[in-house]
């Protein structure tokens, strides 16, 4: 928690460093571009000054250059005339800071006033006269530096502030995101502790939290259908396996104390061998059930004809129905082409007609179709038992359920679950039906490609 | 007396599996781990192996895989505690003969043995013949001392695969695997009710029931009745 906390603040302060260089980097080029324009017009200028004085007859050029001097009220303008060995003639200019004839430059020239000499910054022409006089031109770049200090004014006024007000916006942010995950890490932790009731807030609807709150939310809820699943599950394990064990502990204790012979004995045991066979049957399926779940075995998939397949399981359980005098009717489609595992399709017809013909009554009816319409198949399995109530068709499908009319009949309980578990696997469709008896149907979607 | 050889970590297991071998006459040796039981086939001339698939060290298909490279032939009857579908194809792809899934019967072990000790020779042979029972497996018709019997295709597969085996014990789990070529049993009174069948029509009434039933492990055909 500290961690994040120091994280998030980290972030804030970093945040406002940003601003603050991108700000001054702003100012800057305001006061660049602003300098750089003024520069050039007071090149522009002085080179003007200059050009008309050089142009005038030397005679005029004294009074020319004390006319400059003295039109100047705010000591904005210097000039001076210079010999050819750099002594001065007239002008304001104490001395001739450099002697080119290439443009304007910034020096520093001493200015001599009234009242003393003055060092100034100016840009400065200096252009060489026709007799080989030096004149000089310049203009005080003040402003430049009163911009500067605008400039600078502005950013502590301005951008001070605009900084606390980045730091402070960035702290409340980050406390708030900060509350909003010390909240979601206290429900995910009373979730994790096993409170799976609980649900992340979704606040707005639009923001990343609220996104991810909301999936999580999600997840949370398919979780908990899951755990109560499995919960029903273990119970409904625990009784089926806990039935047939009991009888074996009944038998063997009972053969134990009252067994008169070796034959009793044996006789004892091979009832006890039954029970156990019986519990290790419901714990193979159960493991098989999980393999077809985790749908290991995709990669055997292709195209088989489902005909062929469920004749075959229909040939498998002829005798049986016939000793019971129950008619198993077929009626197949010529070629029903479906994309599966020929051994997992194989089980799954062989388990629904298990379960028809168990759940039958002697003398009953078992029917058996393939429909197959462009690609699209149904396999389809009728009988005449007691069916499948509404209430029950969807919990039959599950591991271990077995409607409690038919908890007489021998088998596990599993088939339905096994042959639900084999349809996901294919993406085929289960469906149970009622009316007389019970129909069940697993629907194959159309082979595509 | 033929001598076996059981790879098995598991100590009751071994215990009880070599205890029940010796009881039925064969000379069991015993190895609790792959390179033990790796240089026990290496040196001893064992009739039949009997490898779990899950050992410490090298498991149970590595074993087969290197002594099937080194050209030793022994059949291997493999063992599982993994009940997952494609342990079985995986287990007879590495060169293993026949595959159990634990938690087996003993009867079950036992007749598994025995199979692979007893492996029918594919002979060339188009009729069979076993005491009174005859097949033409070209013409695919049966008859027991002259009477024709009317089989179904299954059926006559069944009493094909009984007649290659004479005398020796067939499990269900044996005739639902390689009569059926199917892995799980739904129900074992299915076979049952097959058998019932096919004995119902070789045995006329007043003969011999060719085809016993033992209790709680499977059938056997005699062939002297």
């Amino acid at each position: 928690m500290f961690r994040l906390r120091l994280t998030s603040f980290r972030l804030a302060i970093a945040f406002a460093c940003a601003f603050f260089l991108c700000t001054v980097a702003l100012f800057g080029l305001v006061y660049w571009q602003a300098t750089t324009w003024l520069t050039t017009h007071f090149d522009g200028v002085v080179i003007k000054r200059a050009t008309v004085i050089a142009a005038m007859p030397p005679d005029r050029w004294i009074s020319a250059v004390q006319e400059r001097v003295n039109e100047d009220p705010g000591n904005l303008l210097s000039a001076g005339l210079f010999t050819q060995d750099g002594h001065r003639v007239a002008g304001n200019v104490a001395t001739l800071p450099f002697r080119a004839a290439d443009g304007a430059r910034g020096v520093t020239i001493m200015r001599i006033d009234p009242d003393g000499q003055h060092a100034q910054r100016v840009r400065a022409v200096v252009l060489k006269l026709s007799r080989g006089e030096w004149l000089i031109v310049g203009r005080n770049i003040q402003e430049n530096e009163e911009i500067a200090e605008i400039i600078g004014r502005v950013l502590v006024l301005g951008l001070l502030p605009a900084l606390g007000l980045a730091i402070l916006a960035g702290v409340l942010l980050s406390i708030g995101s900060r509350q909003r995950i010390e909240e979601l890490t206290t429900l995910a932790g009373q979730i994790a502790a096993g409170d799976l009731h609980q649900r992340l807030p979704v606040v707005e609807g639009d923001h990343p939290y609220d996104k991810l709150s909301a999936i999580i939310n999600g997840m949370l809820e398919h979780m908990q259908s899951l755990v109560g699943q499995l919960a029903n599950v273990g119970n409904d394990i625990a009784h089926d396996l806990r039935t047939p064990l009991t009888r074996v502990r009944t038998t063997l204790e009972r053969a134990r104390e009252n067994s008169q012979s070796v034959d009793e004995l044996r006789a004892a045991a091979d009832r006890a061998i039954d029970g156990l066979d019986k519990s290790l049957a419901i714990v193979t399926a159960l493991l098989r059930i999980a393999a077809i779940e985790h749908g290991r075995r995709t990669v055997a998939f292709g195209t088989v004809n489902l005909t062929e397949i469920v004749a075959e399981a229909v040939e498998l359980y002829g005798p049986m129905a016939e000793t019971r005098n129950i008619r198993l009717s077929a009626n197949f489609a010529a070629n029903a082409p479906v994309v599966g595992d020929r051994d997992l399709l194989f089980e799954a017809a062989a388990n629904l007609i298990d379960n028809a013909v168990k759940f039958t009554p002697d003398n009953g009816k078992v029917e058996v179709t393939v429909t197959s319409d462009d690609g699209h198949t149904v396999l389809c399995v009728r009988d005449t038992g007691p069916g499948i109530s509404e209430e029950e068709r969807e919990a039959v499908t599950r591991r271990f359920y077995r409607a409690d009319k038919s908890r007489r009949t021998p088998g596990a309980g599993l088939g339905l679950s096994l042959v639900s578990a084999i349809a996901k696997l294919h993406g085929f469709r289960l469906v149970i039906g009622g009316g007389p008896g019970c129909v069940i149907e697993i629907i194959c979607p159309e082979i595509s490609g | 007396m033929s001598k076996l050889l059981l790879i098995e970590d598991d100590e009751e297991t071994a215990v009880e599996v070599v205890g029940e071998l010796t009881h039925r006459g064969y000379v069991v040796d015993r190895a609790a781990t792959g390179p033990a039981g790796i240089e026990l086939a290496r040196a001893g001339d064992h009739d039949v192996l009997i490898v779990d698939r899950l050992l410490p060290e090298i498991d149970g298909l590595t074993i087969i895989e290197t002594l099937r490279h080194e050209n030793k032939r022994t059949p291997v009857l493999v063992l599982s505690a993994l009940g997952a579908l494609d342990d079985r194809i995986r287990g007879l792809r590495a060169g293993g003969d026949d595959y159990l899934t634990k938690p087996f019967a003993l009867v079950e072990l036992i007749a598994r043995i025995e199979a692979l000790l007893r492996r029918p020779a594919m002979s060339r042979e188009t009729r069979l013949r076993v005491g009174p029972l005859e097949l033409d497996l070209i013409e695919r018709t049966a008859t027991r001392s002259g009477r024709k019997i009317d089989l179904l295709p299954r059926e006559f597969r069944l009493l094909e695969y009984m007649m290659r085996r004479p005398d020796q014990m067939v499990t269900r789990a044996m005739l639902f695997e390689d009569v059926w070529n199917y892995r799980f049993v739904p129900d074992s009174n299915l076979v049952d009710v097959h058998m019932g069948k096919l004995r119902h029509k070789i045995d006329a009434p007043g003969d011999d029931p060719i085809i016993q039933n033992v209790r709680g492990a499977g059938f056997i055909l005699r062939a002297n009745v």
